[in-house]
């Protein structure tokens, strides 16, 4: 077993459409303090500071390493990644695990300066992709219609996913959208990339989110509320989208067999009390089920109809209301750890899952979409 | 510094030119493209046509130098409609497509065209998955993926 590492401090900053008063390191700035209030820490306490940005997004080159400053990492050991910073939890993972650190901070901003559809067009290979008009909506349609195509999943049955999610985010005073929908709401709403419309997709939120993690030692020390990781594992798919099966997650699939085993977790169904999904879109919930082995292959939408994934079900995903109501790219996965741990703490307020013991949170680094997927999944315990 | 005073703004665009070389495979590929040839690599360890051809296989992780012509038929793997203008996409509607050509293992990203994409019940009586479509090629030729037009349905 390898050395434990908790999650100590959770900041979340309020999400909303735009935010003209704050340049976005200070949304990164203003989660971290956060996050070390709630740990009972301040910065002459953390010992490596992970940031992460997505430079086309935040209109400078490098941005990751911009926000060190604004995540406490004044001459201090730090990294940074152009992922989701979901990423630089897993890099502080092992920062720490590595027994080189003690304390972590985590930062990730997600911001609106411009359409994120028009920058992600530049993710794609210049040659044969980029000028056909690809995005990353575009690359996440293609999916979702393969896999509705192959397994008959109905409108009715994608609308199922972002009626819960969307009731679940309306009790959920930290996310972005804070109104539930109807299924005529989703059904009647404008088509975006067919076969996704407009309530399917995510809005482009604004915000931070910031985590401190912690060695096990220092957390004996300090933190009465930890939250451990007792698995975590990423992977990453091909980049070209015509090279793999559209019909699954197969990046998804390769992460939580290993976070899995790392955790003792064989049936993951009973195993864990709540998830918290990367839905960047309705069927991408769907097919997340099925690479977490909660659903056979194409049987996902059958979880929904029966209830079994709603806030009072077997194993509620999204509680939160997940990235269909807070979308902030490139802290979407981030958020999906913090709400996580917060349900984990019984800090998740009206949202709140009764008892849970071990949650599951998963993040999706893709600015390309369904191209070049990256995906963590981290399994946690309450202490 | 009082509540009233207005944010500024500062208005903000990335254009850098850049020469993206195609290197010799892709170089190869864009040759035949204006000789109105589709060609691809196979993979000699597991036999493998890929499209657009590569210089490896990401897979066996060994590299391609066997060249192989595909057919300009192929089949619709997948597809989506765009519908909202986005800036700096092309104007809506257009339909990306997946096209698996005959003869190779993985498909090509490409536009659809000739199709009724307009109206979203029309589009999906006549669009579907697993329809066979053909290459339309450009008149001027140039040496690049858009050579290509789009593809069309076969009647």
């Amino acid at each position: 077993m390898s050395a434990k590492v908790a999650i100590v401090g959770i900041g979340q900053t309020a999400l909303r459409t735009s935010a003209d008063d704050r340049i976005y390191h200070e949304h990164d700035y203003e989660a971290a303090r956060l996050a070390l209030a709630d740990a009972g820490l301040d910065r002459g306490d953390v010992d490596t500071v992970i940031c992460s940005g997505w430079d086309a997004v935040d209109g400078r080159t490098i941005s990751d390493m911009h926000t060190a400053m604004s995540s406490g990492g004044y001459l201090k050991d730090s990294s940074h990644v152009g992922e989701d910073g979901i990423m630089a939890l897993a890099y502080a993972y092992m920062r720490i695990a590595a027994g080189l650190f003690d304390v972590a901070m985590v930062t990730a901003h997600g911001h609106a300066e411009s359409s994120f559809e028009t920058v992600s067009n530049v993710v794609f290979d210049p040659l044969f992709v980029r000028p056909l008009g690809q995005s990353h909506l575009v690359s996440l349609a293609l999916q979702a219609n393969a896999y509705a195509h192959r397994y008959g999943v109905s409108d009715e049955q994608a609308a199922g996913v972002v009626v819960k999610n969307r009731g679940n985010g309306a009790v959920n005073p930290r996310t972005h959208l804070r109104s539930s929908v109807t299924p005529e709401d989703v059904l009647s709403s404008d088509p975006v990339c067919y076969p996704l419309r407009a309530l399917h997709c995510p809005p482009q939120s604004v915000g931070g989110v910031a985590l401190v993690l912690c060695s096990e030692e220092m957390t004996r020390r300090i933190s009465e509320k930890p939250v451990w990781v007792t698995g975590i594992a990423w992977a990453i798919d091909s980049y070209d989208l015509g090279s793999k099966d559209l019909t699954s997650l197969s990046s998804l699939s390769s992460a939580a067999q290993k976070a899995y085993g790392m955790a003792g977790i064989s049936d993951p169904l009973r195993a864990l009390d709540l998830a918290e999904l990367h839905d960047i879109t309705p069927f991408h919930e769907l097919l997340a089920y099925e690479a977490l082995g909660l659903a056979p292959e194409g049987g996902a939408s059958r979880l929904v109809e029966a209830g079994d994934t709603a806030r009072g079900g077997r194993l509620p995903v999204n509680p939160s209301g997940g990235v269909v109501c807070g979308n902030p790219y490139g802290a979407a996965g981030l958020l999906r750890a913090a709400e996580a741990a917060l349900q984990l703490r019984g800090e998740a307020g009206q949202g709140q899952v009764p008892g849970p013991e071990r949650a599951l949170a998963h993040g999706m680094s893709a600015p390309s979409g369904a191209a070049a997927r990256t995906d963590c999944v981290v399994i946690m315990e309450g202490g | 510094m009082t509540q009233e005073e207005e944010n500024i703004i500062v208005p903000g665009r990335w254009d850098l030119p850049f020469r993206h070389t195609a290197g010799r495979i892709a170089s190869h590929f864009f040759h035949a493209l204006v000789e109105k040839r589709i060609i691809a690599t196979r993979c000699p360890r597991c036999r493998r046509v890929l499209m657009p051809p590569r210089p490896f296989c990401e897979r066996c992780f060994v590299p391609l130098d066997e060249w192989v012509e595909v057919k300009q038929q192929g089949t619709l793997e997948a597809f989506t409609v765009c519908y909202a203008r986005f800036t700096g996409l092309p104007d809506p509607p257009y339909c990306l497509a997946l096209v698996k050509l005959d003869g190779a293992d993985t498909a090509l990203n490409h536009l659809l065209g000739e199709a009724e994409l307009e109206d979203v019940e029309r589009m999906k009586e006549t669009v579907r998955i697993g329809m066979r479509v053909e290459a339309v090629w450009r008149d001027e030729r140039e040496g690049g993926i858009q050579d290509i037009k789009y593809f069309r349905p076969l009647a």
